[in-house]
């Protein structure tokens, strides 16, 4: 009936990135635009989630400097490496925020970014300072405004150390990982092997859920509280990742059902930022995707839910559109946010059968995963 | 009667019913969380410019995203010209782009329950 594995997998991936408390991963190519929207919506959370300006401006600055890092390189490096696109997550924890970016350099430039960072990490905060201007003055700079003067700044900006990694990928490439960290309160100091420890670990299950990612060829992924303002910036960031087609028109049309299904159905958070879960697009063979969501619903409107699912199911074609058509015209919920047009729509425009797997986590509480596919048309 | 004119935002259309130019238009997207509380207004013009129309009335539906929330809200409109095309001439065009199934279904969709005169426009 369904893939047992991708749902275990959908499953596995939102528990680990709960237990990590995950805001936010864009994986794939950084356009202009997609930069933009990924800013957009990652200061759109930030900015519930931070008390103080000063911080969420911090955050906001190294995410751009880390995404700027990433985007400088990427078109020389990204051409013949399609298949090992960057990452840019940032996770939430309890004080502090990670902003992590994980991108391809070539194996002979490794060396020296080593030495950066180690250089930056041993400067105290007023040597950076001065580090910075020397750097400025002398005008030692390459032609890609490298010199480092990135790292530098999201060593200044965050008042701790960088933390970074790579992961050889062939004879040429190997992944570069770098993580800052930012205390989101004022009194937080973040020293010691603790906290390195901490940093660390969350720099290798961001390295895992990127390894998962590249082997299931997940376009696009998203993990945190989902509202409407996320969703225009993920179908944003969908449409200028995609060539416009058949396909993709309705791959956009499918991915606002579902996630506007969350958005009204799903049980929310303790703060009004939406309701959290999980939602990623994989792309398979021949060009179809597999749209794959995944949220938080109460034991009683599990039942409920099953039971439309497996009603829309077991329709023919004709009486889909006959089932749809009442729906529609139904006039006792047309003041209702929940239209109840969700379910067969999707059915509809996939062709396919939904396919759905309950998690129970506890009482009264289950994960809900929907799954679809939308099948590539020529057009 | 007065014109109503609403500019689009990242998830709601722009309308523009303006009798005194013939224009009634609705385009660009529609995805809005709550779709009645967008459309109710919308539908409320229409039923009182049905009170007093012009002989002819051809409302331009030429949307890029509609989702089924909408959709909803869509029929309802177009039910209301249906009531307004009992007396009076009333046409739907319905622009889709020639790689848009889903617009193009959803036209046809709304043809078959609303009794009116529908014109399908490829772009």
């Amino acid at each position: 009936m369904f893939e047992d594995n991708l749902f275990d997998k959908a499953f596995n991936l939102f528990s680990r990135v709960q237990q990590q408390d995950f805001e936010y991963v864009y994986r794939g190519y950084f356009t202009h635009n997609i930069t933009k929207k990924i800013l957009t919506l990652a200061d759109l959370n930030i900015q519930k989630a931070v008390p103080f300006s000063t911080i969420q401006k911090r955050i906001y600055y190294i995410m751009v400097e880390g995404i700027q890092n990433i985007t400088r390189h990427q078109d020389e490096i990204f051409t013949g490496n399609e298949e090992y696109p960057g990452i840019f997550a940032i996770q939430k924890q309890k004080d502090r925020y990670y902003v992590t970016t994980g991108n391809l350099v070539l194996n002979e430039k490794i060396p020296i970014l080593k030495d950066k960072i180690k250089q930056i990490n041993s400067l105290e905060k007023d040597e950076l300072k001065k580090f910075h201007k020397d750097i400025l003055r002398s005008g030692v700079i390459s032609d890609k405004g490298g010199a480092g003067l990135g790292l530098i700044e999201m060593a200044r900006k965050s008042d701790n150390k960088l933390v970074s990694s790579f992961e050889l990928i062939n004879e040429n490439y190997s992944y570069f990982y770098l993580q800052t960290q930012i205390p989101t309160t004022k009194t937080s100091s973040l020293d010691g092997d603790v906290e390195e420890l901490k940093l660390r670990k969350s720099l290798i299950s961001i390295k895992k859920l990127h390894l998962s990612l590249i082997i299931e060829n997940i376009l696009l992924y998203f993990n945190g509280f989902f509202n409407q303002e996320n969703l225009l910036s993920l179908l944003s960031i969908i449409k200028g990742r995609l060539n416009i087609s058949i396909t993709t028109i309705r791959l956009s049309n499918v991915m606002v059902e579902m996630i506007q299904n969350i958005i009204k159905h799903g049980a929310k958070g303790e703060d009004d930022n939406g309701a959290p879960g999980i939602f990623f697009i994989q792309q398979r063979e021949k060009g179809d995707f597999a749209l794959t969501s995944g949220n938080y619903i109460p034991e009683k409107d599990a039942n409920v839910l099953q039971e439309k699912i497996d009603n829309v199911n077991s329709l023919s074609k004709d009486e889909l559109g006959e089932y749809y058509d009442k729906i529609l015209l139904d006039l006792d919920s047309v003041t209702s946010k929940k239209s109840g047009l969700g379910l067969p729509d999707l059915r509809i425009k996939s062709g396919q059968k939904l396919t759905y797997n309950f998690h129970k986590l506890e009482e009264d509480l289950y994960f809900y995963i929907l799954q679809t596919t939308v099948t590539n048309k020529k057009s | 009667m007065e014109p109503l004119i609403l500019q689009a935002t990242e998830d709601t259309p722009e309308i523009v019913f303006d009798p005194d130019q013939n224009t009634f238009k609705i385009s660009k997207i529609s995805v809005p969380e709550d779709a009645y509380e967008f459309y109710y207004p919308i539908i409320q013009w229409i039923k009182d410019y049905s009170k007093n129309p012009l002989d002819q009335t051809s409302v331009e539906f030429d949307l890029e995203y509609v989702n089924s929330a909408s959709a909803k809200q869509l029929i309802q409109l177009l039910l209301a010209l249906e009531d307004l095309g009992r007396e009076n001439n009333v046409t739907i065009k319905w622009y889709y782009e020639a790689i848009d199934e889903d617009m193009q279904m959803l036209g046809k969709r709304f043809k078959n329950l609303a009794d009116i005169d529908f014109e399908f426009i490829e772009i």
